[in-house]
C-alpha cells in the first residue's frame, strides 16, 4: 500500500516535470514576451535562467497564455489596496 | 531597476562577491575531502565528496538565514544582503549534487526507479535511530530548487512581491527539514560531539538573531498613534530624523517610511516594488529615496522611480508643526505628487509665534 502511494507520488511528480518542461521551452522562446512586456527583445541567458522555473510554475504562465493576459498581476498590500484611486 | 530583463546585471560589487564566494567554497569543499581523507582513510571518494557538497550547502544555508537578521539589527552587514541570491542559488545547487550523488551511489544501481527507492528502501518511518532522513532532504531540495528557480526579478513581477515572499519563506521549512535531516542521518552515527555541538549553535545562531531582529520589529509595528489633527498623527519630532534618512512608522497596517532631506519632509509606503525591502532603512541618494537592498529608487515627492523606471509607491501627506511630524494615514494613489513639509518654514512660524 505505502509503495503503491509512493509510486503514485513520484510518477505524478515526473509527469508533472515532463510536462513543465515540454511547455517552458516553447513559452520561453515564443510566448514570454506575451504575458510580460519587459520580456520583449530579451537575450537567451535570461530565458535560460527562468525555464526551470517555468517548468515549475507551467499551470499559472498557460493560463495567462491562453487567456491571453498581456501583464503580471499588480502587487497588492494595504497600502496598494487603499491607494487606488 | 529594469526596463529589460537581463540574466544578471553584473557590476564590480556582485563579481568581488561571487569569486570571494566560490572561493571560499573550494578552499570548504578541498580541505573537507582532503582532511576526511587522512583521518578517515577506509573513506571511499564518493562518500566524502557527498558529505563535503551537504555540509557545504547547510553551513552556506546557516549564512542565508543569518543575514536577513544581522542587516535588520546593524547596517554593516547590508553589503552580503546586496547579493544574497546568489548565495541562495549556490546553495540549491551544492544541495543538488549531494543528493544527485547520493541517489546515485545508493538506490540507482538497482532496478527500482531511484526516487522510489530513496521513499521505499527504508520503510522504518517509526523509528527515531532508523528513521529514512533521506526523504526529509528530497523534500528540502524542492523547496530550495523553488527558490533558486524564482531568484530572478521576473519572478518578483509575474508571482508579485508578497507571493514571491510567502514562497520564499519556505526557506524555514527547508531549514527545518534539513536539521531534522542531518539530526536523524548523520548525527545518529557519529560518536564525536563536535557535529552535535556545531549543528546546536548553527540553530541558536538563527533562533536568536530572528528573535532579536524580530523584537525590533515588534517595537515599530505595535506603536499605537491617534488622529489629532484634520486626520494626521503625530509621529516624531523632525530633529529625531537624520538628514537625508528616515523613520519608520506603522499606518494603515503597513509601515510608512517619513525621509527628512533637504529641510523638507516626505513620507511613502516602506515596502520597495522589488523585493518589499524596507525603503525607510534606506538613505536619500542623488535626490531618491534608495533601498537598501538592491538600489531600488524612487523620488521622495511622488514615490515614483526616476524614468525610465516604472516602479510606483503610495505616498501620503506631511506636515510640520512645531518642529513636530504629522503624517495623514490614508495612502495616496502609486507616484501621487506631494508637494514636501518645509521644517525652515514651520520652525520659523514656531518662532514668530514665540515672539509674538
Amino acid at each position: 500500500m505505502f509503495e503503491t502511494l509512493v509510486k503514485t507520488f513520484v510518477y505524478a511528480l515526473e509527469t508533472y516535470a515532463g510536462l513543465g518542461l515540454i511547455f517552458a521551452v516553447p513559452f520561453v522562446w515564443f510566448g514570454i514576451q506575451r504575458v510580460d512586456s519587459e520580456a520583449q527583445g530579451s537575450a537567451i541567458g535570461f530565458r535560460m535562467l527562468i525555464l526551470p522555473g517555468v517548468a515549475a510554475f507551467w499551470p499559472m504562465f498557460l493560463h495567462r497564455w491562453t487567456r491571453r493576459i498581456v501583464e503580471p498581476p499588480v502587487e497588492k498590500n494595504p497600502h496598494r489596496i487603499s491607494a487606488k484611486p | 531597476m529594469s526596463v529589460q530583463y537581463g540574466a544578471i546585471s553584473w557590476n564590480r560589487q556582485k563579481k568581488v562577491y561571487d569569486v570571494t564566494v566560490l572561493s571560499l567554497l573550494a578552499l570548504y569543499l578541498g580541505s573537507f575531502v582532503g582532511l576526511g581523507a587522512w583521518l578517515h582513510p577506509s573513506a571511499t571518494a564518493e562518500t566524502l565528496l557527498i558529505r563535503a557538497l551537504g555540509t557545504a550547502a547547510f553551513l552556506l544555508l546557516h549564512v542565508v538565514l543569518c543575514i536577513g537578521p544581522l542587516s535588520r539589527l546593524d547596517r554593516r552587514f547590508l553589503p552580503l544582503l546586496y547579493n544574497r541570491r546568489h548565495l541562495g542559488v549556490t546553495t540549491f545547487l551544492l544541495g543538488l549534487a549531494h543528493g544527485g550523488f547520493a541517489l546515485f551511489q545508493f538506490h540507482a544501481l538497482g532496478n527500482v526507479n531511484p526516487l522510489v527507492s530513496l521513499f521505499v528502501s527504508n520503510p522504518r518511518y517509526g523509528s527515531v535511530a532508523d528513521f529514512p532522513f533521506q526523504a526529509l532532504g528530497f523534500f528540502a531540495l524542492i523547496i530550495l530548487f523553488l527558490m533558486a528557480a524564482t531568484s530572478h526579478d521576473f519572478w518578483l513581477r509575474n508571482l508579485s512581491a508578497p507571493m514571491w515572499k510567502r514562497l520564499h519563506m519556505l526557506v524555514y521549512v527547508a531549514y527545518a527539514l534539513l536539521v531534522a535531516h542531518v539530526t536523524l542521518g548523520a548525527l545518529q552515527s557519529e560518536t564525536s560531539p563536535v557535529l552535535a555541538s556545531a549543528l546546536i549553535l548553527g540553530v541558536a545562531t538563527v533562533l536568536s538573531l530572528h528573535l532579536a531582529a524580530a523584537f525590533r520589529e515588534k517595537r515599530i509595528d505595535q506603536a499605537r498613534r491617534q488622529a489629532v489633527d484634520e486626520g494626521f498623527v503625530e509621529v516624531c519630532k523632525v530633529d529625531r530624523i537624520a538628514e537625508k534618512c528616515a523613520t519608520i512608522v506603522s499606518l494603515s497596517g503597513e509601515r510608512v517610511a517619513v525621509f527628512r532631506y533637504d529641510g523638507r519632509v516626505s513620507a511613502i509606503s516602506n515596502a520597495c516594488q522589488h523585493q518589499n525591502g524596507p525603503l525607510g532603512e534606506g538613505r536619500i541618494i542623488d535626490g531618491c529615496v534608495t533601498c537598501p537592498w538592491h538600489g531600488y529608487q524612487y523620488q521622495p515627492e511622488s514615490g515614483a522611480a526616476p524614468p525610465p523606471f516604472k516602479e510606483k509607491v503610495p505616498t501620503f501627506q506631511v506636515k510640520v508643526v512645531e518642529g513636530a511630524v504629522f503624517v495623514h494615514p490614508r495612502p495616496n494613489p502609486l507616484g501621487t505628487h506631494v508637494q514636501p513639509a518645509e521644517i525652515e518654514s514651520s520652525q520659523g512660524r514656531r518662532r514668530e509665534a514665540q515672539s509674538r
